[in-house]
């Protein structure tokens, strides 16, 4: 630790040599640096020159700027620098118009050095706590910071914009939790004639779940490159995801892949909500089951795999339970049958009219009661050949 | 009387099994209460752990993330974790997220603790 330094100010020359006189052990053993100033301008010079000085020790008379209009500065422009007010005893009208202005303290002339000194500590002390007051401030910011990079991370998990097709309209909505949530979805191109879907959501919620949901997509995306089979896909994101997991995180992960050549739609369901198959004459149907669970959990599982056929004028519905979840304020949960009522609704609807419908709808159901879990869906129509209403309309 | 929001959690002492009774929600709000009062049992060193689930309402991901971890520990404990008295809706969550295949389920107390 360096000498604290200390801005005298005083117009009377003999009060610098009394200071230096009095202070001269601890000057010498570098626990004080005075500065000296002989009106309030110079003060306000010196402690534009010498940004570590925080305590200023002044007298009230002085030419040029006297000790008030300095305090009334200090206080504007300087609220990391304390003042204490040294004036003649009996000048308490003065005083009390300093500590107004901010002074922090005030010694009378002639001064007493051991009050002086007991009154310099007490201000140091005080104004060290300022700064760490400050300085954990200023660590709440970042860590604000943090928290906005880990909302950031969490919105990077979906894709930024969805491709589009002759042959199909897609269209996703992810209304986050006002926590970080660990939901996430996405669709991507295998080739011209193969498409992927995936909707997953994290157990957790935070920047713990943020980053979990980054590594499950980026592993899931890397292994659709190299595996055609999603079952095969789910088994190798498994064991990375099963090793060192020692928090006991897991995600539920649907993944499947549709060709658009036959319209086959294979997938493998690892522990999350079954999507919904719908035709174009508005039933309704749940993508069973493939007898897995959740990743992350157990680690040497042969995930398994099924096969449904769509063909145009068909929808995908891929959700999580944030929208069967949804409770309103009598904590009534919005549901499968509303879901579905929704989605089976006479009037077709192309992708994006169905992720709206379903969203618009548990809104109405929830009634703005606080949303706990993130609110995903993505739907994917193929366009009917006949052009009808329903199978019409990319986005 | 039990609050719809809330989680009790009433603990019996059988003489194979601690019995951990939960009344109410396990949700992202209180699943830390729950981690809480399993790692106390476990680190009292039960030689099971049998969760009966007959008066809980709703389990969400960050519950059953509690229950994976408890089971975690206790295995390495050598102990057992047990589950009963599942709703129907609770049930379907198991299944769904396929921890039926992974923690032993059971349909009443009785049957759980003869496994014991």
């Amino acid at each position: 630790m360096g000498a604290t330094r200390i801005l005298m100010v005083d117009d009377e020359e003999d009060l610098e040599l009394l200071v230096r006189q009095r202070f001269r052990r601890r000057i010498r053993k570098g626990e004080y640096e005075f500065l000296f100033a002989h009106n309030g301008k110079e003060a306000l010079e010196a402690l534009e020159e010498n940004p570590d000085v925080h305590l200023v020790l002044s007298d009230i008379n002085m030419p040029v700027m006297d000790g008030l209009t300095l305090l009334g500065q200090l206080e504007e422009t300087k609220p990391d620098v304390k003042a204490v007010i040294i004036s003649a005893y009996g000048d308490m009208d003065n005083i009390r118009t300093a500590m107004n202005r901010g002074a922090f303290d005030f010694v009378t002339k002639p001064v007493d050095f051991n009050d002086l000194q007991i009154t310099i500590e007490k201000t140091l002390k005080h104004i060290n706590a300022l700064e760490q007051a400050l300085k954990n401030r200023d660590r709440l910011v970042a860590i604000r910071r943090e928290l906005d990079v880990a909302k950031q991370v969490q919105l990077s998990g979906v894709p930024a914009e969805l491709p589009v097709g002759d042959a199909f309209g897609v269209h996703a909505i992810m209304n986050p939790a006002k926590e970080i949530g660990g939901d996430f979805y996405d669709f991507f191109e295998l080739d011209e004639h193969r498409l992927g879907l995936v909707i997953a959501d994290v157990s957790d919620k935070g920047v713990p779940a943020a980053l979990f949901t980054m590594i499950t997509r980026a592993l899931l995306k890397s292994s659709s490159r190299r595996h055609d089979s999603p079952a095969r896909c789910l088994h190798e994101v498994n064991e990375f995801l099963c090793q060192d997991n020692d928090a006991c995180m897991f995600v539920t992960v649907f993944y499947g892949v549709l060709d658009l050549r036959d319209g086959s739609f294979r997938y493998s369901n690892g522990g999350h909500n079954p999507p919904r198959h719908l035709t174009e004459d508005g039933a309704v149907s749940e993508l069973p089951l493939t007898g897995d669970f959740a990743l992350g959990i157990a680690d040497g599982h042969d995930f398994g795999e099924n096969l449904v056929t769509v063909v145009p004028g068909d929808a995908l519905f891929l959700y999580t339970d944030g929208i069967t979840e949804a409770c309103n304020h009598q904590l009534d949960e919005y549901g499968e049958d509303r879901l579905d009522g929704v989605l089976g609704d006479g009037a077709p609807m192309n992708a994006r009219e169905l992720a709206e419908s379903v969203v618009g709808s548990v809104e109405r159901f929830v009634d703005g009661a606080t949303q706990f879990d993130d609110i995903t869906c993505l739907s994917l129509r193929l366009r009917s050949p006949s052009g009808s209403a329903g199978a019409n309309g990319s986005q | 009387m039990t609050n719809k929001t809330q989680l009790t959690i009433r603990t019996e002492q059988d003489e194979k099994a601690v019995i951990l009774c939960l009344a109410g929600r396990v949700d992202g709000t209180n699943a830390n209460v729950l981690d809480e009062a399993v790692r106390d049992k476990i680190d009292a060193g039960q030689p099971a752990l049998l969760f009966d689930f007959e008066e809980l309402e709703y389990i969400s991901s960050a519950g059953l993330r509690v229950l994976l971890l408890a089971a975690r520990r206790m295995q390495a404990a050598k102990g057992k974790t047990l589950f009963c008295g599942l709703s129907e809706q609770i049930a379907e969550v198991f299944r769904v997220s396929g921890f039926d295949h992974i923690l032993p389920v059971f349909g009443t107390r009785s049957e759980a603790l003869a496994t014991v």
